[in-house]
Formats: C-alpha cells, sequence, structure tokens
C-alpha cells in the first residue's frame, strides 16, 4: 500500500497560513494534520502532491516523494485530502475500491492495485477525478477543515485526541518544589526532559496537557488543559488557557487562549493572544494583543482571498504569516489577517483588518521593504535556532514577494499620498 | 525656474528630516550627518518616490548613504521610467 496525501485547490482559503507549507503541514493540536493521517495509517506519507510553485521547496523538506505521478504504479493506493482532521476512529481499510466524500468534497480515495493501473491521467488533479468516478462513493464522518479558523474551532478536540492516541500519561520529567498537578494526574503527559518550575500550575481538570521533550514551564505559569507545548518551547509564565497548542522551539509569555502557535516563533511578554494561528518565525512584541470578541457579540467578519468573509463564529482573533512582526503595544482587531514577512508598528490604534505580505506598516500607513533585507532578517532569526534557509526556500519567498505584489502596491501608493499631504509636501 | 533634481531631493529630505536647507550638502550622509534613523529612511524613500512619481527598488534605495548619491539614484530612475 502507498499513503498519498494531496493538497487540494482549497489552499488559498488558508492564507497566509499555506503561504510556505501545504495544508497538511498546518498544526491542529500537538500535530500536523498530515501527522495525524500518517498515524491512522500507521506508516509515513509515500507521495505527496502540492501546488507545483512549493513543490522544490517542500521536497527538501521530506523523504517523500512530491508531485511524482509515477511512483503511484504497483500498489494499492490511499489517496488522502490533506485538509481532513484525523480524529476519532475512522481508518479506511485499504486493498478496496471506494471514494469517501465528505458532503460533496472528496475525503479519501481507496484504490486496489488493479483499479489504480486502469486510470489514465497526465497529472494527479487528472488522476485523482479519474478516480473517484471509477469507484463507489460512500459517506464519511471525517472533517475537511475549510478556513482557518475551523483548525481553532477544532484545536481542543485535536488535542484530546492526540493525547489519547500518543498513549502516554504521567510525570517522566521534572516536576519541580511546589509545582502542581491540578487535575487527574493521567489527564497529564510531561515528557522526559521536559522541566516544570516551582509554582507553575497544569491543570487537567478539563482536559489533558501534554509537555513534549525538552520543553520547559517557568514558575508562575498556568497551563490549563486541553493543552499541549511543543519540544524544546519554554513558556516564561503566564496564562495559556484551555485549547491551545504551542508549537516547538518556542518563547511564549503572557495570556493565550485557544490558539495556535505553530512552532520557532515567540510572544515572550505579556499581552492577550486569543483564537488565533500564528505561524513560525514570528515575534510579537510586547503587549500586542488581539481582540477574539466584537462588543456586539456578532459574528467576526474575515477577509478570504481579498474579500470579506463572515466566518459564522463569534469567536475568532487573528492570523499571523510566517516571519511577521509586530512593536510592542500592536493592537489587533477580530478577525485580522496578518501577511508573511510584514513589519508592523502599531501605533497605538487597532491595525487594519489586513495587512499585506512584505510591508512595513508604521502611523497607519503602508510602505515597501526590501526583500533582501527581509529575507537576510529571517536568515538571522533562523540561524538563532539552528535552522538553515535553502536555497528553494528563498526561491520560494522570492516568488510569494511577487504573487503578492497587488495586494500591497496600491495600498503603498495610498500611504505615500497621504504622507506627502501631512508632512506639507503637497 | 523649475527645480531641478537636486534641489527637489534637498527639499524633501529637509523636509522629511526637519533640517536646515542649507546643511543638506551633496555630500551629507543620511544617517550620520542628518540623523535619518530608519524608520525616517523608509518614510523618505517613500517621499523620494511620490516627489518624483517613480517606483524605486526598497534595497537599492535603502542602500544609498549621500545626497549626491541619492541625486544620482533618483535621476536614473526617473530617466529610465520618464525617460528624461
Amino acid at each position: 500500500m502507498k499513503l498519498v496525501i494531496f493538497e487540494d485547490a482549497s489552499y488559498e482559503q488558508f492564507y497566509p497560513l499555506t503561504y510556505i507549507r501545504p495544508t497538511c503541514d498546518l498544526r491542529c493540536g500537538s500535530t500536523l494534520l498530515r501527522e495525524k493521517v500518517e498515524r491512522a495509517f500507521g506508516r509515513k506519507a509515500d507521495v505527496l502532491f502540492v501546488r507545483e510553485w512549493l513543490r522544490e521547496a517542500y521536497a527538501v523538506r521530506t523523504s517523500a516523494k512530491v508531485n511524482d505521478l509515477g511512483a503511484l504504479a504497483g500498489d494499492d493506493l490511499v489517496l488522502v485530502n490533506g485538509r481532513g482532521l484525523w480524529i476519532g476512529d475512522e481508518f479506511p481499510a485499504a486493498g478496496r475500491d471506494a471514494c469517501a466524500m465528505a458532503g460533496a468534497e472528496i475525503a479519501y480515495v481507496t484504490l486496489t492495485k488493479q483499479t489504480a493501473a486502469r486510470i489514465q491521467a497526465s497529472d494527479f488533479a487528472g488522476f485523482l477525478a479519474a478516480s473517484a468516478k471509477a469507484v463507489p462513493a460512500v459517506k464519511t464522518g471525517l472533517k475537511l477543515l475549510g478556513y482557518p479558523w475551523h483548525l481553532i474551532e477544532e484545536n481542543g478536540a485535536a488535542i484530546r485526541d492526540d493525547f489519547k492516541k500518543i498513549g502516554k500519561s504521567g510525570v517522566h520529567g521534572t516536576l519541580g518544589p511546589s509545582a502542581v498537578i491540578w487535575g487527574p494526574q493521567n489527564q497529564v503527559y510531561i515528557a522526559p526532559t521536559a522541566v516544570v518550575e516551582p509554582c507553575a500550575v497544569i491543570d487537567s481538570q478539563e482536559g489533558p496537557v501534554i509537555i513534549e521533550e525538552g520543553a520547559k514551564v517557568n514558575p508562575h505559569s498556568r497551563i490549563q488543559g486541553p493543552a499541549a507545548i511543543g519540544r524544546d518551547t519554554q513558556i516564561v509564565g503566564g496564562k495559556i488557557r484551555e485549547g491551545t497548542t504551542v508549537g516547538p522551539v518556542c518563547r511564549v509569555g503572557g495570556e493565550v487562549e485557544e490558539s495556535i502557535i505553530h512552532g520557532y516563533s515567540n510572544k515572550y511578554h505579556d499581552g492577550f493572544l486569543g483564537h488565533a494561528y500564528v505561524c513560525e518565525w514570528v515575534n510579537l512584541g510586547a503587549l500586542t494583543t488581539n481582540s477574539d470578541l466584537k462588543n456586539d457579540y456578532s459574528t467576526v467578519e474575515i477577509k478570504v482571498k481579498g474579500q470579506l468573509f463572515d466566518s459564522g463564529s463569534t469567536k475568532v482573533g487573528c492570523f499571523i504569516g510566517d516571519h511577521t512582526k509586530t512593536s510592542i503595544g500592536t493592537l489587533i482587531n477580530s478577525g485580522t489577517v496578518l501577511g508573511m514577512m510584514s513589519n508592523i508598528l502599531g501605533a497605538g490604534c487597532l491595525l487594519p483588518k489586513s495587512v499585506p505580505s512584505f510591508v512595513m506598516f508604521m502611523d497607519n500607513k503602508f510602505y515597501k521593504a526590501g526583500l533582501k533585507q527581509l529575507i537576510g532578517t529571517a536568515r538571522t532569526a533562523m540561524g538563532r535556532r539552528k535552522v538553515t534557509m535553502t536555497p528553494q526556500d528563498e526561491a520560494l519567498i522570492q516568488r510569494l514577494f511577487d504573487l503578492t505584489k497587488d495586494d500591497r502596491d496600491e495600498l503603498i501608493k495610498k500611504s505615500r499620498k497621504e504622507m506627502m499631504i501631512q508632512r506639507g509636501l503637497r | 525656474m523649475a527645480e531641478t533634481i537636486a534641489e527637489r531631493v534637498k527639499n524633501v529630505t529637509a523636509e522629511m528630516l526637519k533640517v536646515d536647507p542649507e546643511k543638506v550638502k551633496d555630500s551629507s550622509r543620511f544617517v550620520q550627518d542628518l540623523g535619518a534613523a530608519s524608520i525616517q529612511s523608509i518614510e523618505l524613500v517613500a517621499a523620494f518616490e511620490e516627489e518624483f512619481n517613480i517606483e524605486m527598488d526598497q534595497d537599492e534605495a535603502l542602500s544609498v548613504q549621500s545626497v549626491g548619491d541619492a541625486v544620482a539614484y533618483i535621476t536614473k530612475c526617473v530617466g529610465e521610467q520618464h525617460g528624461k
């Protein structure tokens, strides 16, 4: 059997979270969506299909074959939609022919070797469509996530599921004197090299808490389950409230609620982050705070593919792309999207609902940012965590700089005019 | 009489950085002599773009150190983008 995970056309709906990663590599719970699929099947993905312009950068990050149609030959196949949330007990039987539908969308397809051999297609999209037509359709209860806030909505359930499937509990690392587990100890997993320092509280009354290898929880931190703290992450005090995942190699303090910090990002200081997804290499300056609930309790609108879209949810925070940095005191409205590699200097009032990628935002205006300078800064930030930016990563960033040009150019021109008027030069 | 590119660069520089126009010479360095902080440099580049109706490569523009070099760089951009 070959396990194949594919990215469908919905990846744009997850921008900016999916600019530099495929949808299957988004985090929900303590693991990535892809890792949940791999766990369900007990094997690593053999082949991954992602949008073509992501292929080169992604191929160096994985041992799987990427966008290789020829690799599908000669075996039973399971073709899995990478935005499926594989929690619960569903496990499709390989070695039969079926197309599992989540509503009107393909969740996964299982094909026997014989059926797969009969499918003729020149690309994967064609292969998938032909496969779906060739085999009987069945219904599945598997959820396909469609928008960034779905990751947040499902995060608590995903942490519970991860905890159950990891199958480990108890204190295997260090629990300092006067540190407390408040709630059932069998709902806590502290990995062997993790350290919970004195006066920290691990609250498992309402859900499990996972603290992974090398993580450190400093004094006066309270972690309320369900919550997951990733490898080599440091919680530097404050409240990590229910439904929160902090991925690997982060530094996080202040107050965080029902949020996902993907990994390698810092929110070191006080300030509230709620119902938010923060990508990698982000730094949130001290007192950066987001709203996740409107004063009139109405549903939150958010920009998706350039259009304002009603999320249908009253609790939506913000979504922050890779390498973006905020200054001290940045205030972020509910349903705000901050693009990747932007440098945001809050001016003491709420940011616009959408800040494009690769801009300098200051004094409520958008300015150009120099790409070489941004890449240099990113390289420095990554080097501090012993991660190397590959030439493929750099080429991808260049491509994204070009791809997002139209999103920012008009805003920059308008800002320039406003600045000239304000300075009396017009 | 129409101002030259050099005169306009110097006027915009003086206004943006709040310095005495007399102190803005070709040899003046934006950071060391005129006190342009990193944020002001970004605003200054934007002001030049608006003043001359040009687009500049931000990395190149921010690497320009002196007023004279800015005049030369802007003159090149104006020539390329407006054929003057």
